[in-house]
């Protein structure tokens, strides 16, 4: 909410604004025309076959469809802030569930098992119900696992990273500099396929895991140098002259003084960087690693239920995402009320 | 089974690095290697039902893997499988992440620049397919038409004109298309095509088990004539470690594999038609 001390009154309680709404809204529903729709066959009783409607079958369908829309945000309307949002967050839901549920999809292959859990090989191992449950047991401890060690990395690599571009050693700050240009310059996808085949070139063998770790820190760690890089340098000047005149060393004063202070101030975005990583990380799925996104595409490619793996993976991905920004919420009110 | 931190070959192929400035990797080392470690480490591209799949407890499974896994016992040591981006496996320079590829490649002469391929294990058949509401009835009626395929891929070859197949059984280009439309994942293009003939393409080329695989999917395609040509599919090896060792080896069980029709019972295992009855690939037609 802005802070702003002038609340006006609702726009949606303006007869004026309601007719224009109406009639704009009743333009675009007559545009995309949704009497060939299960509209059309609700509305039969009155426009009768909805395919020789014609004109005025369209305006009804039309109207019918405005009515009920902006009925909807008129009642909306009149709930309490915290409810409203709920009851938008919950409609806007259940329509993307029928945009999913359009493709006409088999949904219940997701949950298929063709494994018989009873064949001697599986009694060894876990047996495994479906394939959403190969796609959480193997897939999400993988995704999470990669960007977790990942985001450690970039952590440190971004500690130095900024204090090498903060200092006055031109080696140090044009190294820094040179790094963070190379890595936020190129595409994620680019820096994986470099890693993974062109260090082999040199000798140096890894394989797909590290190098899908590595792509990403090296990558996530130069955006984070800079948000690094941003947080020390907001700390205001009399802070390094306050400590000087203390007589502090300069390690002194960026561990004890500067670093404790510009922590709040890195650590939102960090959360931010991890959500963001946590996604990218599907890009491994190139090399092989059994994550999310390569079991999706794989597991649906067996059967030709591509759709139907991708709309998994894409809600086992939102779902991580709504759980990470809720921690992400909290860390960020604990550090604003430090601050 | 497939996912494992590696740093395992590291040394070992840091070592061979070393040595390998200003001389050329000894024979026989990659072989060495494996009969040391026990492990032939196969690499197949885990996107093709019925070749190489991921099946529902999260094992390899297919005719790919059938056939990997023999040969590793025939060899006498255990299989291990990796399944890393097929364009990843066919640029070769592995380094010995991997040992072989049991993958259906294709023998050509671009690939034979970074890959050798002991012995060819079976033939399969491509052919064009078409939406069933397609108006297109004969090979020729695709000319100038937008087919879609997978890139990097033998059909894109085809396509091109261009195809260099090795060791292949004769062939002629029966279709010029007008516009060529190759996605990294050929999958995609058995989608485009569900969305109506003349949607997104006019006709497909895919392998002839993968098109039987979707129309039994319930995917709205059909064969369109005869099959364009046969491709030999064969177990690769990487140049950058050139091992005669191995590829002979390779080339003994492979040989005898088909002597005892070993190869002939898993095709007839894996490739089925809709009738029930079993094609066996093992021989070009």
């Amino acid at each position: 909410m802005f802070v702003d001390t002038v609340i006006e009154d609702k726009a949606l309680h303006k007869p004026v604004f309601l007719l224009y709404l109406s009639l704009t809204v009743l333009a675009i529903f007559f545009a995309f025309n949704f009497t060939n729709t299960i509209f059309g066959e609700f509305l039969s009783p009155v426009i009768g076959n909805p395919k020789e409607s014609g004109f005025f079958g369209r305006l009804a369908v039309s109207f019918v469809l405005t009515i009920l829309f902006v009925g909807n945000l008129l009642l909306i309307s009149f709930a309490r802030l915290k409810i409203q949002i709920l009851i938008v967050w919950i409609e806007l839901f259940f329509l993307f569930l029928a945009f999913a549920y359009s493709f006409d999809l088999e949904i219940s292959y997701i949950f298929k098992n063709d494994f018989i859990c009873s064949t001697e090989s599986a009694r060894e191992k876990l047996c495994i119900p479906s394939k959403i449950g190969l796609m959480i047991s193997k897939g999400l401890f993988t995704t999470i696992y990669i960007s977790a060690v990942s985001i450690a990395i970039a952590t440190a690599i971004a500690i130095v990273g900024a204090i090498a571009k903060l200092s006055n050693n031109g080696f140090a700050y044009a190294i820094a500099s040179f790094y963070t240009s190379l890595f936020r310059g190129l595409p994620l996808l680019l820096q994986i396929y470099l890693i993974y085949m062109g260090l082999p070139q040199l000798g140096f063998m890894i394989d797909a895991i590290p190098s899908g770790i590595a792509a990403l820190s090296l990558c996530y760690g130069a955006y984070m140098t800079e948000i690094f890089r941003a947080g020390i340098q907001s700390i205001p000047k009399g802070q390094w002259e306050a400590s000087r005149a203390l007589g502090f060393k300069f390690g002194l004063i960026l561990r004890k003084i500067i670093l404790p202070q510009s922590i709040p101030i890195i650590v939102p975005p960090t959360g931010n960087q991890f959500i963001a990583m946590l996604k990218d990380s599907s890009l491994v799925s190139v090399l092989g690693i059994w994550e999310i996104m390569f079991l999706a595409k794989k597991l649906g490619a067996k059967d030709y239920n591509h759709l139907e793996m991708l709309l998994t993976a894409a809600m086992i991905y939102w779902t991580l995402t709504i759980i990470l920004e809720m921690i992400q919420a909290r860390i960020e009110r604990k550090y604003q009320q430090k601050t | 089974m497939s996912i494992k931190l590696g740093f395992k070959k590291s040394s070992i192929v840091f070592a061979v690095a070393l040595l390998s400035i200003g001389m050329t990797a000894k024979a026989g080392v990659v072989y060495d290697y494996i009969k040391n470690n026990n492990e032939l480490m196969i690499a197949t591209d885990a996107n093709w039902a019925p070749f190489s799949y991921i099946n529902d407890a999260g094992e390899m499974e297919g005719f790919d893997v059938d056939v990997g896994r023999e040969i590793a016992k025939r060899m006498g040591v255990e299989a291990r499988f990796i399944t890393p981006d097929w364009g990843v496996i066919t640029a070769g320079n592995w380094n010995m992440r991997w040992d072989v590829s049991v993958g259906s490649m294709t023998p050509t002469a671009g690939r034979s620049e970074v890959l050798n391929f002991p012995a060819v294990y079976y033939y399969t058949p491509a052919s064009f397919a078409v939406h069933t509401d397609s108006t297109v009835t004969t090979l020729a009626g695709l000319n100038g038409k937008n087919i879609c395929t997978t890139a990097a891929s033998t059909w894109e070859m085809y396509l091109e004109g261009s195809l260099d197949m090795l060791d292949a059984p004769a062939f002629t280009y029966k279709v010029t298309p007008g516009t060529i439309t190759s996605l990294a994942d050929g999958h995609t293009c058995l989608d485009d095509t569900r969305l109506g003939a003349g949607v997104r393409n006019d006709g497909i080329i895919d392998s002839v088990p993968m098109i039987q695989g979707a129309i039994e999917d319930g995917y709205p395609i059909k064969f369109l004539g005869d099959p364009a040509f046969f491709e030999p599919l064969s177990v690769a090896t990487d140049k950058g470690n050139d091992d005669p060792e191995l590829d002979a080896e390779i080339a003994r069980v492979i040989a005898e594999m088909q002597k005892d029709y070993t190869l002939t019972t898993l095709s007839m295992k894996w490739f089925k038609n809709a009738d029930g009855s079993s094609n066996d690939y093992t021989v070009a037609y």
